[in-house]
């Protein structure tokens, strides 16, 4: 396995398994947790955001967007 | 008589679904939270009543749409539930559905785009699926209604079925279960018991709430503390919550394995490819602006105006005369010709002829909604949002605003933290909805002829700055606490079908045309009377009506602002009602048979420069009578309700103000 660094490190069209997701917003966390975004999910980098503005990601067919400053907090292990 | 329930994750087709198995119409859009409150209809085959409930992803709600569904599920009890699962996105979807097997009523499970899943090349084995979770599954596309009719078939059917038998074992979680269970033995009017149990160990909010006057809170907590304590012991995810849902995800994932075959999936590609364009990092914003500007240039130059001055035509000329001569046979008295012709015509077909740019432009707001764009511009926005204190979600009852305030207040429900849902709330009002669309209309096409989609255009800048600007202002200093988060769902585009377009324009173009023949005409008589009547009796010169002399009163206030005049006074006062009233009243003050003439009129009374703080006034000024109410209903509070009003005044004054005297000093009068 690979050693897990910051989701936002990961290139557009990448994909990665989420290892922790740290400081998080209890609403966020549900809210991800309700999208299948938890530890061991897979997670695809797709685009950076407008203007240092959300990131769009993918799991399991799902495309959202979350902000830069909460998707630090999530590091993967790069698939 | 049957009622049942449709459940089911945000923007998986419910509402969709709802309009083919019943007879009644409610609002479908390609976003996440379209509906926010419980619609009731009757199923076509008369077997009973379906509720539409707001999408969920689970039975914990986050926002107050979810805590509807939550909600209805504690309190009523449904002969059956239909759960909407979308066939692409299926782990997601099943973990409601366990929850909503749990429950315990009769379910059925509506596959949903299985169109969308098959193109994608995802492939379900209904009958695996089926007989592992022991109820009826039915494969469906809603949009196109096919599936439906099995649906109507099935639910007659189900009042005879058996409950759902599906039991997960939760392990180190079962003795708690059961202790919680005997708890409840003795409460009546309860749900399938073991699900009230496990929602209460999850901390489930509502079920929480709903119970704590009934049993003693301090032993379901002693409950779940022991439990906790042996989770623990066992190396386990040591809060129970986590444990529940991670007996869930486990079920499904070996329930996935075996009943769907993804190894030919493809990924999104249309969508992914717009995506690049149209949320790009640096084009995406210029996008939208672009995309904001040909929907004005579309909805006045391009093709609005043109039908509205057919329809102007129309109206002033067949409609009218055949209405004097109609009125001329039966010999009305001059009294009753006035009312009809000068007060009725006048200002209720004033505000008709705006119908095409209305209808126009509820068309292209439905087709923004159908697509899957709204999302986008949410994304897109967020950074400039979060720098004023909200979140890109709030955006889109912006949006929605521009059609009407009234369901864009409602749509706020959507967004998740309390702080944002207000704020939200109380800035909508500045979206310039269509109703505001006449005023503009009239003294765009008077001043700016050249420029018009521009200058409209400028009044919704305007209205949006000033959002954004309050935003900064009420965040700092009157609802300062936690940062605001976020959080969007991206859905597939979709070419809307022009089906869903026409019936999607026409339900919000009816409230308009509701409206003229309800608050419109009552105005139009009321204002007509007062200009017909004054202290010196009925039929006196218009300038001593009483409706002069109300006007009068507001007309040294607005002097500073270049309209201090009293036909503008009493226009504002009655725009209170509905803004296109405003251009009601004037048709009626300066009573000109057609559109032409009332230009001609206005052109004499205001200069270019007033023309444009006034409609910067009315754009500002208050929320109209229906915004209020909504206002009022959705935030509980007459504080905030007032308040609306009132920093609305306030800004619509000094922005008018600004305008016209900072015009004057540069010389623009």
């Amino acid at each position: 396995m690979n050693q897990p660094t910051q989701l936002l490190n990961l290139k557009p069209g990448t994909a990665g398994s989420i290892y922790a997701i740290k400081e998080m917003n209890p609403i966020l966390r549900q809210r991800l947790y309700d999208l299948g975004v938890h530890e061991g999910s897979t997670v695809f980098m797709k685009q950076r955001g407008p203007f240092g503005g959300p990131i769009t990601l993918e799991c399991n067919g799902q495309l959202f967007g979350i902000r830069l400053k909460e998707a630090k907090e999530i590091e993967v292990s790069i698939c | 008589m049957s009622s049942f329930a449709l459940v089911g994750n945000p923007n998986t087709g419910k509402t969709s679904l709802f309009n083919t198995l019943t007879t009644s119409y409610e609002y479908v859009g390609n976003w996440a939270g379209v509906t926010v409150e419980k619609k009731i209809g009757d199923l076509k085959n008369g077997g009973g009543q379906l509720v539409d409930l707001p999408g969920i992803y689970s039975l914990h709600p986050l926002s107050r749409d979810e805590s509807v569904a939550a909600q209805y599920l504690m309190e009523e009890t449904p002969s059956a539930l239909i759960n909407i699962v979308d066939a692409s996105q299926l782990e997601r979807n099943l973990t409601l559905s366990i929850q909503l097997l749990e429950y315990g009523r009769p379910i059925i499970l509506g596959l949903n785009m299985m169109d969308v899943a098959a193109n994608r090349g995802i492939h379900v084995d209904i009958h695996r699926l089926q007989e592992q979770l022991g109820v009826p599954i039915i494969p469906l596309v809603a949009r196109t209604g096919k599936g439906s009719s099995k649906v109507l078939s099935t639910l007659k059917e189900i009042p005879a079925a058996a409950s759902p038998e599906l039991k997960l074992d939760y392990g180190a979680a079962e003795a708690a279960i059961t202790d919680i269970e005997s708890l409840l033995a003795t409460t009546s009017c309860l749900p399938n018991h073991r699900w009230v149990a496990l929602q209460l160990l999850a901390q489930n909010p509502v079920i929480l709430q709903a119970l704590s006057s009934k049993i003693d809170m301090n032993l379901v907590n002693d409950i779940s503390k022991n439990c906790e304590e042996q989770l623990q012991q066992m190396g386990l995810p040591s809060s129970l919550p986590d444990w529940i849902r991670s007996v869930r995800t486990e079920f499904i994932e070996k329930l996935c394995s075996s009943a769907m075959d993804r190894s030919s999936q493809k990924p999104h590609n249309l969508t992914e490819r717009l995506d690049n364009i149209l949320t790009h990092r640096y084009f995406g914003i210029p996008i939208f602006l672009i995309f904001m500007f040909l929907l004005f240039k579309v909805t006045f130059d391009w093709i609005g105006n043109p039908l509205s001055d057919v329809l102007d035509g129309f109206i002033s000329g067949p409609v009218s005369d055949g209405i004097n001569k109609a009125l001329d046979l039966v010999g009305a008295s001059s009294f009753t010709h006035a009312l009809i012709v000068d007060g009725i015509v006048a200002g209720v077909g004033g505000v008709l002829v705006f119908i095409p740019q209305i209808f126009i432009l509820f068309l292209i707001i439905s087709f923004i909604e159908d697509s899957g764009y709204m999302a986008r511009v949410s994304l897109l926005m967020d950074s400039l949002m979060e720098a004023v204190g909200l979140n890109g979600k709030a955006f889109i009852p912006f949006i929605i605003g521009f059609g009407c305030n009234v369901p864009a207040v409602m749509s706020a429900r959507s967004i998740e933290q309390p702080k944002d849902r207000l704020l939200t709330t109380l800035l909508i009002p500045l979206m310039s909805c269509s109703a505001r669309l006449p005023v503009y209309a009239l003294f765009a096409g008077v001043f700016f002829q050249s420029h018009q989609a521009l200058v409209v255009l400028s009044m919704y800048v305007l209205g949006i700055a000033m959002a954004l600007l309050l935003c900064k202002v009420f965040s700092s200093y009157l609802l300062k606490n936690e940062s605001s988060v976020f959080i969007v769902e991206l859905p597939p585009y979709r070419l809307p079908q022009g089906r869903t377009l026409m019936r999607g324009t026409w339900e919000k173009g009816k409230g308009f045309l509701r409206k003229a023949g309800t608050l419109i005409l009552g105005g139009s008589v009321l204002i007509w009377l007062l200009s017909y009547s004054g202290p010196g009796g009925f039929g006196v010169e218009m300038n001593n009506s009483f409706l002069a002399k109300i006007g009068g009163l507001m007309a040294p206030l607005l002097a500073p602002l270049g309209f201090g005049t009293w036909q503008s006074g009493s226009s504002l006062l009655t725009g209170f009602l509905a803004k296109e009233i405003v251009v009601s009243t004037m048709n009626i003050i300066y009573h000109v048979p057609n559109m032409e003439g009332l230009q001609g009129q206005i052109a004499h009374s205001f200069t270019s420069l007033q023309a444009f703080s006034f409609m910067a006034f009315v754009l500002l000024y208050t929320p109209c009578l229906a915004t209020v109410g909504v206002i009022r209903k959705e935030t509980s509070s007459w504080r905030w309700t007032i308040f609306s009003i009132g920093y609305a005044v306030v800004l619509a004054y000094l922005i008018s103000l600004i305008i016209y005297q900072g015009g004057h000093l540069l010389g623009l009068s």
